[in-house]
């Protein structure tokens, strides 16, 4: 290995980690302030800190670039030098921190009422939260932390936009600038090694842990009503929201209608023909993804067959422009030509890419399924096929919804895997939206991305509505 | 006569055995009661019997037909005739009660099927909780409906997997009462696991007590009250 793509490599790790610490330790501080304190209007604060997990990650780093150039004035000021690193740290973080309070909050509410009782008896709060919740916690912090180093030091977009050399962006240009496949290959397999053996062994420790919840019923969460804990929490919540969420937004609102509506009718010209087809390739790619990650959920929770599982992870730790190359390289061929000329090859890239989720969220909802409520009708002749269709399913629905929804933001927004592999004559969003704004002025720059914002908004609040009226027909929230 | 017949019954979870060369003869049309400590093997009995579990080793014979050998299971536990109430009762949660008792009813029309549940229900009194969810039941109610649900196939034998142990006594008492009933008018042999003792005083017409995965004593309740066996002794002293 030279000593380039030693530095480089180190370089990437570095930012990674910087970002996955400082994800999961917000993640802890706002998953205990969110999940474990008595606050009013919970799902309002929830609602909005987890807005930007629905961003597209290029839309943050437009709007931070913006805030960077107006506050810091990028041309002159010192900051200049290193704010692309800064810049993508703290895009970074403010993408990946919501996953973390997630992850973290989800095993904060499944801690038994009982146990922070009896050590709060025993010590103070202080004892409490530093010998019992966070050992308590301990597993999901380390998903925490190893997931959001793996898609941090995968993503591709952020990097990409504000101009820095990481590995992706690295493997990217050999491959695509260069045609240098071969260095292209070597960098990918060290990536994909890194982030394999991370996952891997991150699920040999805690294999059995639950990385995320979806509707835990029946069980008392301990929540805290003190004076200083509760106020500490507004403060802390609002600060979020208001960095992470009000602040980008309103910055790409001023930039987009400063000098009027013309960017903004441009730039909604310009994305408007290429909404239904990132709609329903999203739809199609997250379909079929939450059908298999319900088979590999099954296997591997009910039958104890994993090894579904483990390609799904593999395949998920694959840095989305390396998966994209790995696609180019097994369909652009005269046999395959036909799938590799057209839509299948990015819906077989987001399938590949990010069923994984769908298996992990849907698993652990299974995997809280009793037993004997299969087997109860295992014993009465119930076929298999009528067990899943009337049984399983409907009890894991909003775990299948969720993950649907957590897929479809996924699709929708990939611009790693559809940057190498969408075919031509193809108008998709990220990809529109990533080659108009390497040349475009930083207004119509900022319309694409609010626009990319709200169409996501938009169509994430209509599949809610919609899963919403679903669930309840099916007396899912019982 | 025995129903059910467990021949050199061996099974072990990992490296725990649970049952160590178990032999087991159960009379037809009879209350067995199988008593045992917590970790004894006595719900491994039940799924043994009821082809949930693959034995070890052994045999398993239902109606002198045999089911289960070692490694394998010869009858599919849906061909068994038998019922089971799980210990959790397994409600079908997201199913109101007459769809969790109409559920495995096959080759009948609507109408039937109706008439089916509804004349299973009024045997327990719940008639007018047809539209509702389990949630919305008793502990009482609930165990009327998963015994309601293992009747509506008609079984020649219901496993019990100490379903009433969350009961109040008054409520057990009246659950019991049923069972002795239902017993008596559906021709069943009931095979009931619990580590109570005094509740398979009340109504068994045999008890196993078992231990570490084996027999210690077998009979009526009046045997086991007299039985010389040491452990026999210590658990219902207590």
């Amino acid at each position: 290995m030279s000593t380039d793509l030693f530095m480089l490599l180190l370089k990437s790790l570095a930012i990674s980690g910087i970002v996955a610490f400082i994800s999961t330790f917000i993640g802890i501080v706002l998953g205990f302030s969110l999940y474990k304190s008595d606050i009013k209007y919970r799902n309002v604060f929830r609602l909005l800190i987890l807005i930007p997990l629905f961003i597209s990650p290029y839309i943050l780093a437009v709007a931070w670039k913006d805030i960077s150039v107006l506050i810091f004035d990028i041309d002159t000021s010192l900051f200049k030098k290193t704010y692309s690193f800064i810049g993508m740290i703290l895009v970074h973080s403010t993408i990946y921190s919501p996953l973390s309070i997630l992850i973290i909050g989800s095993a904060l509410s499944n801690i038994s009422k009982q146990m922070e009782e009896s050590a709060l008896l025993i010590g103070g709060f202080k004892d409490m939260f530093f010998k019992i919740l966070l050992p308590l916690i301990r597993p999901s912090i380390i998903t925490s932390f190893v997931l959001i180093l793996i898609f941090s030091i995968s993503e591709f977009s952020v990097p990409a936009f504000l101009g820095i050399r990481v590995f992706t962006t690295e493997i990217f240009t050999q491959f695509s600038a260069f045609y240098n496949h071969n260095l292209a290959m070597l960098q990918s397999l060290l990536l994909i090694f890194i982030c394999v053996f991370l996952l891997v062994s991150e699920r040999k420790r805690i294999s059995n842990s639950v990385f995320l919840s979806i509707g835990t019923r029946g069980k008392e969460v301990k929540l805290y009503s003190s004076r200083k804990i509760v106020i500490f929490s507004y403060i802390i919540l609002s600060f979020t929201i208001v960095f992470t969420v009000f602040v980008p937004l309103s910055i790409l609102v001023y930039q987009s209608f400063r000098t009027g509506t013309s960017k903004f009718m441009e730039a909604l010209s310009l994305l408007l023909p290429t909404i239904s087809d990132s709609t329903l390739l999203a739809i199609l790619g997250s379909i079929i993804s939450v059908f298999i990650g319900f088979v590999a959920a099954y296997y591997s929770e009910v039958l104890n067959k994993k090894l579904m599982n483990l390609m799904l992870l593999i395949l998920f730790a694959i840095p989305s422009t390396i998966f994209g190359i790995a696609l180019i390289k097994f369909y652009n061929n005269s046999i395959l030509n036909f799938i590799y000329s057209s839509f299948g090859i990015l819906i077989i890239g987001y399938v590949g890419k990010y069923s994984f989720i769908s298996t992990k969220l849907i698993g652990n909802s299974i995997k809280q399924i009793p037993k004997s409520l299969e087997e109860a009708a295992v014993i009465q002749g119930i076929g298999f096929f009528k067990r899943i269709r009337k049984i399983i399913v409907p009890l894991v629905l909003p775990s299948i919804f969720a993950s649907f929804i957590i897929n479809f933001l996924f699709c929708f927004g990939d611009l790693g895997i559809s940057i190498m592999v969408y075919p031509p004559g193809t108008e998709i969003m990220p990809i529109k939206v990533f080659t108009i704004m390497a040349n475009a002025p930083e207004s119509l720059t900022s319309s694409m991305a609010l626009i990319v914002f709200l169409v996501t908004i938009l169509l994430i609040s209509l599949l809610f509505f919609i899963f919403k009226k679903i669930i309840a027909k099916y007396n899912v929230n019982y | 006569m025995s129903i059910i017949k467990l021949k050199n019954i061996s099974h072990w979870y990992s490296d725990n055995r649970v049952l160590d060369n178990l032999n087991l003869e159960i009379e037809k049309n009879k209350i067995t009661y199988i008593l045992g400590s917590s970790g004894s093997g006595k719900t491994t009995i039940l799924r043994l019997i009821a082809g949930l579990e693959v034995p070890d080793k052994g045999e398993i014979y239902i109606q002198n037909i045999k089911v289960s050998e070692t490694n394998k299971i010869i009858v599919t536990p849906d061909k068994r005739q038998l019922g089971y109430i799980f210990q959790d009762l397994a409600l079908w949660p997201h199913l109101t009660v007459y769809e969790n008792i109409s559920f495995s009813l096959k080759n009948m029309n609507k109408s039937e099927i109706e008439g089916e549940v509804k004349g299973i229900l009024s045997l327990f009194g719940l008639d007018d909780y047809l539209q509702k969810f389990p949630h919305q039941l008793s502990g009482g109610q609930q165990q009327m409906v998963a015994i309601a649900r293992a009747l509506a196939l008609k079984p020649k034998i219901l496993l019990m997997d100490e379903p009433l142990a969350s009961l109040d006594v008054k409520s057990k008492r009246k659950i019991l009462d049923y069972i002795v009933s239902i017993k008596e008018k559906y021709d069943l042999t009931i095979v009931y696991v619990t580590h109570d003792h005094r509740e398979a005083f009340a109504i068994a017409d045999n008890i196993v007590v078992i231990n570490e995965g084996k027999i210690q004593e077998s009979g009526t309740a009046e045997k086991i009250k007299n039985s010389t066996n040491d452990f026999v002794k210590y658990f219902i002293e207590w």
